[in-house]
This record gives C-alpha cells, sequence and structure tokens, in this order.
C-alpha cells in the first residue's frame, strides 16, 4: 500500500466520524454554500462540537467564530473549507499548521475551470502531503454520516437522509441531491452520503474501501462520470466483494459511442467506451445499473432482505394477467418457479377458495384480503423448494390494501427468505406501499422491476467466489523476438505493421498463420504459388493501405501458376491506380482455405483499463452484426470460455443442424496467446485478426488476415 | 505619489468598502482569506481604486490582485 493510502485509511476516520468541526471560509449570509454547510451542520444536532471559521464575523448562527483556524484552542479532526477557490490553500496550510488531518473541500474553482484550477489542485496536493491530510474534493456537495452517534449533516443538501445500510458515492454533486430526494420519498436510508467531486486527493477507490470495513453499509452505490484508473478500480471492488460480501453497484454515465469512431480497427470501432466498462465491470463483479431507478431497485433488495438460496421462487397474485406478467419476467431473467410440495398444495387446497390457483404462480382471486394473503405467504415460505417470494397486488375495490401490507410485513418476519412485493398502480396503493417501505420490504411499481432485481442479487451471490484471472502464461514463446520486430518498425516511424510483419509476430506468439509468401514479381508469385498449393490468395502489401479490399487489392481463389503471374500484374495496376503514392513492399500470396468458420480476434488499448481482448463472429459484416464479447487482459482458460461462449452465434460453433463442432479449443488457445501477446507487448494499440479461420473440432484454426497499429504517442 | 501613500489610500477604500478599521488591515493581508471579502465586494473594491486614483484598470487582471501590497503594486503601474 502506498503511503498515501495509508494515511486516507487513518484519516478517513476522522472525517466521517469526528469529533470536532471547522467549518472555515463560512459567512452569515444564508442561502449561500459557506452558511449553509455550517446551518446543516447545527441543525442536524452534531453529537460534537463545530467550529464556525470566518475572517470578518464574530459568530455565525449564535456560536463563537474564529478568524482562522489556527485561534481555535481545542483540536479538531475535521475541516470544511467554503473559501473560494483562489484561497483554498492557505486555509489548508493553516489547516495543517493546526494538525488537521481530515479536510473536505466544497468550493468549486478547480480542474473543472481549466489550467488555473489545474495548479490549484496541484497546490493543494503539495500541502496535503507536507501534514498528511487527507482531502475530500473539491467541488463537492460533502458529506454524510446517518449514524445517531455522529449525526452530520456536512453538505448542503436541503435534508438529511434517513438512516440506513447503503453506503453512496458519487462524482457529481448535483446528481447527490436528486438522488436524496428521491430517496427520502422512498424511505431509502444510507449510512454514508459521500460526493467526492474532483477527487484530488481521496478517491472513490480508497473511498470504497473504507465503506468495506464500515459496519454500517451492507451495499455500495457509486455514480462515476470518469474513470482514471479502471484496473485500480476492478481491484478494488473485486477486493470489497470477495472480502467483505459487499455488493458493488456503478452508474456510470456516458453510454455512448464516443470514443470509438476514430478507430482503425474493426476492433477499435467495436471497442467504444461502453462495451469496455461492461466487460471489466463484469469480470470484477460489479453490477452496473442503467440509471438511478435501476440501481436503488436492486440496492434495497440487497439492503432489505437475505440473499435467496436458490433462483426458485413462488409468485402470489390477486390477478391472473399480472401473475403471468411476472412469470414471463422471471423466467427471461434467469429464475424458476418453485414446484410446491404435496403438503403445501394440500395447505393452499384447504385455507384458499375453490376457484383460487393453487399452483405456482398463486393467485388468490381478486377479491382476496388480507387473510388470504397471510395463507398463501405461510404456504409459500414453508415450501422447501421455494427460496423467495414475490407478492402481487392489484387494487379492486374490495383489496384491504393497507392490511395486505401489513400481513406481508408481519409474515415475511417469520421466515429468513427473501419477499420482494410489486403493488401494481399508484394513487390507490400508496398507503400500502408506504408501508412496505417503512418496513424494508422493496417494492416496485413493475413486476419486471422486482424479477430483475431478484436474478441480480441471486447471481451476485451465485458468482460470490469469482476470482480475478490471472494470465495463462506460454512458456514457447520468444518476446525479445516480437519486441525487436516492434522496435524496428517503430525506429523506422513505421506504426502500422503490414500483414508480412504482423504474421511474423503472430506466429513468434504460437498463433497459427495460414502458409505464406511475399513476393515482389509474376515469376515469383507463380513459383510460391505452386509451392503452397491452389487454391492461393494474393494480398497487396504496403504500409500506406490499411484497407487493401477497397483499392482491389485482394484476389481469392487463385488457381494456376499462369494466373498468379496475371493477379500480381493486375493487383499491381490496381494499387498504381487507386493509390497512387503508395510504397508497394509485394505482394503475399497465401494459402486459401475452403472450409471453417471466420471469427474475429482484436486487441485495443483502453486508456482506463489497458489491453481489452474482443472475440466474435467475423467476416466483412463484424460490424454490421456486431455479435462480439470483450474481457480486460490478462485472461486465462475460463474467461476465454466465457467470451466464446458470450456471443450470440457461438451456436454455429458448437454445430446446429448436425454440422460437425468447430474446434473451440484452438480458439480459446488462441484468445489465451493474444492475451499474453497485449501484455508483453504495450506498443501495441490495436490489433485486428480478421478472419480466424476455425477448423473442425481437433483441426485448429488459422489466421488469413492480419493488422496491427503501434501507439503513435511518441511518434517524431 | 510615493508608495506608502498609495498604500494608505488603498487602506482607506478596503475600510470602506468592507467597513472594517483601518488598522486591522495588514500590509500583506489577503482580501479573502483574511479580511472576508465576498466576490461582490472585491468587485466593490476594483471600482472603490479606480475612483480613488482616478486610473481605469484592466478588469481581468485587476480581479486577480489578492493582497494589499499586490493592488499598491498593481495600482502603481498605472500611476507610473
Amino acid at each position: 500500500m502506498s503511503k498515501r493510502k495509508d494515511v486516507h485509511k487513518q484519516n478517513l476516520d476522522k472525517i466521517f466520524n469526528p469529533e470536532s468541526i471547522a467549518v472555515v471560509g463560512t459567512n452569515n449570509s444564508k442561502g449561500t454554500v459557506p452558511y449553509d454547510i455550517f446551518f446543516n451542520i447545527l441543525k442536524t444536532e452534531f453529537t460534537g462540537i463545530v467550529y464556525p471559521v470566518s475572517p470578518r464575523e464574530k459568530s455565525i448562527s449564535s456560536v463563537k467564530a474564529y478568524k482562522y483556524v489556527i485561534d481555535i484552542p481545542d483540536p479538531v479532526d475535521l475541516a470544511i473549507i467554503v473559501f473560494p477557490s483562489p484561497v483554498c490553500h492557505m486555509a489548508l496550510e493553516q489547516c495543517g499548521q493546526k494538525g488537521i488531518k481530515g479536510v473536505v473541500i466544497i468550493s468549486a474553482g478547480f480542474k473543472e475551470i481549466g489550467e488555473k484550477g489545474v495548479e490549484r489542485e496541484t497546490q493543494l496536493k503539495q500541502i496535503a502531503e507536507k501534514y498528511d491530510i487527507s482531502i475530500i474534493g473539491p467541488n463537492c456537495l460533502g458529506i454524510i454520516n446517518t449514524d445517531p452517534l455522529i449525526n452530520l449533516n456536512a453538505s448542503f443538501a436541503r435534508k438529511m437522509p434517513e438512516q440506513g445500510n447503503i453506503g453512496f458515492l458519487s462524482q457529481s454533486g448535483a446528481l447527490c441531491t436528486a438522488v436524496l430526494d428521491y430517496a427520502l420519498a422512498k424511505h431509502i436510508g444510507f449510512s454514508k452520503f459521500i460526493s467526492f467531486g474532483n477527487k484530488v486527493d481521496i478517491s472513490e477507490i480508497d473511498l470504497i474501501y473504507y465503506l468495506m470495513e464500515d459496519d454500517e453499509t451492507k451495499v455500495i452505490l457509486l455514480y462515476l462520470e470518469e474513470i482514471t484508473d479502471g484496473r485500480a478500480l476492478m481491484k478494488a471492488a473485486h477486493d470489497v466483494i470477495r472480502k467483505s460480501g459487499k455488493p458493488v453497484l456503478i452508474l456510470k454515465s456516458g453510454r455512448t459511442e464516443a470514443g470509438a469512431f476514430a478507430a482503425a480497427s474493426h476492433t477499435g470501432s467495436l471497442a467504444g467506451d461502453d462495451e469496455i466498462f461492461d466487460a471489466a465491470f463484469e469480470q470484477a463483479g460489479i453490477i452496473r445499473c442503467s440509471d438511478i431507478e435501476e440501481m436503488f431497485n436492486i440496492a434495497i433488495a440487497f439492503a432489505y432482505q437475505q440473499a435467496p438460496g436458490s433462483n426458485k421462487v413462488a409468485i402470489i397474485t390477486n390477478a391472473g394477467g399480472p401473475g403471468v406478467l411476472t412469470t414471463d419476467a422471471a423466467i427471461q431473467d434467469g429464475l424458476q418457479l418453485a414446484k410446491f410440495s404435496e403438503e403445501t398444495t394440500k395447505e393452499f387446497r384447504r385455507a384458499l377458495p375453490s376457484t383460487a390457483n393453487i399452483k405456482n404462480p398463486v393467485d388468490v382471486i381478486g377479491d382476496a384480503r388480507a387473510d388470504r394473503y397471510n395463507a398463501a405467504l405461510n404456504g409459500a415460505f414453508k415450501d422447501p423448494d421455494v427460496d423467495g417470494v414475490f407478492v402481487i397486488l392489484t387494487p379492486q375495490s374490495m383489496t384491504d390494501i393497507e392490511a395486505i401490507a401489513r400481513e406481508v410485513v408481519k409474515v415475511s418476519n417469520e421466515y429468513s427468505k427473501p419477499v420482494y412485493t410489486s403493488f401494481m398502480g399508484e394513487a390507490d396503493v400508496a398507503a400500502g406501499v408506504d408501508i412496505l417501505l417503512r418496513n424494508k420490504i422493496p417494492h416496485y411499481i413493475l413486476p419486471e422491476s422486482m424479477c430483475r432485481s431478484f436474478s441480480r442479487v441471486y447471481q451476485f451471490y451465485r458468482d460470490l467466489d469469482k476470482k480475478l484471472h490471472k494470465q495463462h502464461v506460454f512458456p514457447d514463446i520468444d518476446t525479445k523476438a516480437a519486441q525487436q520486430i516492434i522496435d524496428t518498425a517503430v525506429g523506422n516511424n513505421n506504426y502500422y505493421l503490414s500483414e508480412d510483419v504482423a504474421g511474423r509476430i503472430l506466429k513468434i506468439y504460437g498463433i497459427p498463420v495460414v502458409d505464406n509468401e511475399l513476393v515482389t514479381s509474376p515469376e515469383e508469385a507463380a513459383s510460391a504459388a505452386q509451392g503452397i498449393g491452389f487454391p492461393v490468395v494474393m494480398k497487396i502489401v504496403s504500409d500506406d493501405i490499411i484497407h487493401k479490399s477497397d483499392i482491389k487489392g485482394v484476389v481469392l481463389n487463385i488457381n494456376s501458376a499462369e494466373e498468379a503471374k496475371k493477379t500480381f500484374n493486375k493487383i499491381t495496376k490496381n494499387v498504381l491506380q487507386n493509390k497512387p503514392g503508395a510504397n508497394i513492399k509485394g505482394i503475399l500470396v497465401s494459402k486459401m482455405i475452403l472450409s471453417g468458420e471466420e471469427v474475429i480476434l482484436g486487441v485495443k488499448r483502453d486508456p482506463a483499463f489497458g489491453p481489452v481482448i474482443m472475440f466474435g463472429l467475423g467476416g466483412v459484416y463484424v460490424e454490421v452484426f456486431k455479435d462480439v464479447s470483450f474481457r480486460v487482459a490478462p485472461i486465462d482458460e475460463d474467461i476465454a470460455d466465457s467470451m466464446v461462449k458470450k456471443i450470440k452465434s457461438f451456436k454455429i460453433l458448437e454445430g446446429i443442424r448436425g454440422k460437425v463442432p468447430r474446434d473451440i479449443t484452438a480458439i480459446k488457445e488462441c484468445l489465451m496467446r493474444l492475451s499474453q501477446m497485449a501484455i508483453e507487448c504495450p506498443q501495441i494499440s490495436e490489433l485486428d485478426i480478421n478472419p480466424l479461420i476455425v477448423m473442425d473440432e481437433t483441426k485448429g484454426c488459422f489466421v488469413a488476415d492480419v493488422r496491427i497499429m503501434l501507439d503513435t504517442s511518441g511518434k517524431k | 505619489m510615493d508608495r506608502e501613500e498609495v498604500k494608505n489610500r488603498v487602506k482607506k477604500v478596503i475600510a470602506k468598502v468592507l467597513e472594517i478599521d483601518e488598522s486591522e488591515i495588514a500590509d500583506d493581508a489577503n482580501f479573502v482569506f483574511d479580511l472576508g471579502a465576498s466576490s461582490l465586494q472585491s468587485m466593490r473594491l476594483v471600482a472603490g481604486f479606480q475612483e480613488e486614483f482616478g486610473i481605469e484598470m484592466d478588469e481581468e487582471k485587476s480581479l486577480e490582485v489578492q493582497t494589499v501590497s499586490e493592488a499598491v503594486d498593481f495600482i502603481g503601474t498605472y500611476l507610473n
């Protein structure tokens, strides 16, 4: 652990559980951030001591103010700095002199305003390091700790949230206030609520680790706008999940294709930020949420209910249609309907009317009141095949909604199996929903959201012991030889490796390339084709030509020496016509593979996550069908296996309608070797193997085309 | 006008705009951190200096001036 991480570990406790706080730079102007922060601390009855620090005021809200933080006679655990950004460093310097180790800087006017702001942040970092201070912010809303022993609202949020088990971290301050309002309406409580802003010092990674140790936190939610160190985030989330069993849910904004548009390869084009986030989060065990509602739908399921023992559920409903909808959604989300025992069936027959459906989903019929729900709930909870109960209600004229809600609360408290509810509607069911939420029973307006939330919870616990994978290392690789080829190319200012050179690197890494030969005359072409064996493919080789087909630089199915000679002349003519300035290295004569399935393998180096490996259905339509999967390197056989199985076309590889399965083992080995190459050769920025032709089971696979782009950041 | 005179007149303006006693204003005092000037008061200070010395200062640069001594130096460049 780095020194700063150690410092943060010690100081974070002071930040969230302080005995004394100084609000530095406050004033008496109501409705301004400097005043509201101080007043919120007073208003929520912080259990420690709060000192206002104000250059001009004698007192703030009747509390004696100090001109400087160093004037406070007693020790201070936490400083909240609310001065304008140009003088925050002066306040921080005095905090250091005073021995304050925890600081939250609320003020804006830092890196978000450009160069001047970046300079200010650098200054803050230097002071923090000098005095071993840990800083949250700047440019943030503040922090909240709902623990009654602390009662701290050091933020400019309008209200203190309810106490609960959700730890919420957000890069955006404005989103925090919206989330707080949303949560208050639904009685969703928080353990800690942290807006970390520009993360000049303490990052989301430090905070995730802090919440792992926090006894009050059961679920960690994180809203992120930018990820600077994706690998560290993956590791932190994975550590937290594995060590504490606490789920980490992330809402990452920017689900767009930005960043992918400028790519020179299929992989670069397909591997947008979003696809990479999805892959990385899945590998780390992080639950990615698409919006705030989904995030809290899943969060309350984790926070309020115990882990389900399996994916088998019982559905109790007073309406047939919603019961069917729920069944459909449950099956679609990978859940199963539990099969009731004879005893349960007998009990339902005794307790429910003859018109009721006593099979799963249990329909207690539209006129059901609380007593019928009671019988159905008890029967379902007792059944050994049931590991979760879904309660559906639609409001009929005789439905005693509030009594049913109370019954759900009462009965579910008697069992250690999770219960989720969906009282469908809005106005009529509101009072019942309120009872459920106040009693920590997860409620969802739509049964589909209920099923999805249960499914995510079930999957999380099922995959809890999944490890972060290590690279399968192949010992038969001459890394130095590959490096030499790359260094030579870079030395020649050549950042696009033509097929012959890229093929040499693949061969070094043990990835099979079809037999080929680079020729420079019609005669050589004829002789090479004869040596390789017909039919052959002939392709232009030039460092200046990336898309060979576009300029008619590729000819397939050449069946004689004479044809090879003519083709050499034809390709040369096409290139001279369509790309007159191109420097032609020669023409590559390759064995033409007539059978097999075409797949694509690729590498893209992501600024936050490093090398990412892609696999998918290959050929010219790869960007149309986008049937691809991604994983962050390194990968081992399990990950390679999951990549191959993730694509929709996997069934084609498995062999459909009597066809022989393709050599999936060979694909997996190529993926692992490619991952090793991506890690060992950091200069490779993008790589496409398209197609890799996969033969029948045990017959292997062959690279028919490859392109490698090198990192141009060091380009002269 | 010598530096001392500029400084005294600068302090006079500050005392008036921030409604504080001249004796409380140190030579190296920071308008915000030591004297508690708000952003609106900082703009009023600039206007006050311009009026006091009969000069027109560059708006952007003048708002970067943070201390009494910086203000004296900055105003001095216009007076010379």
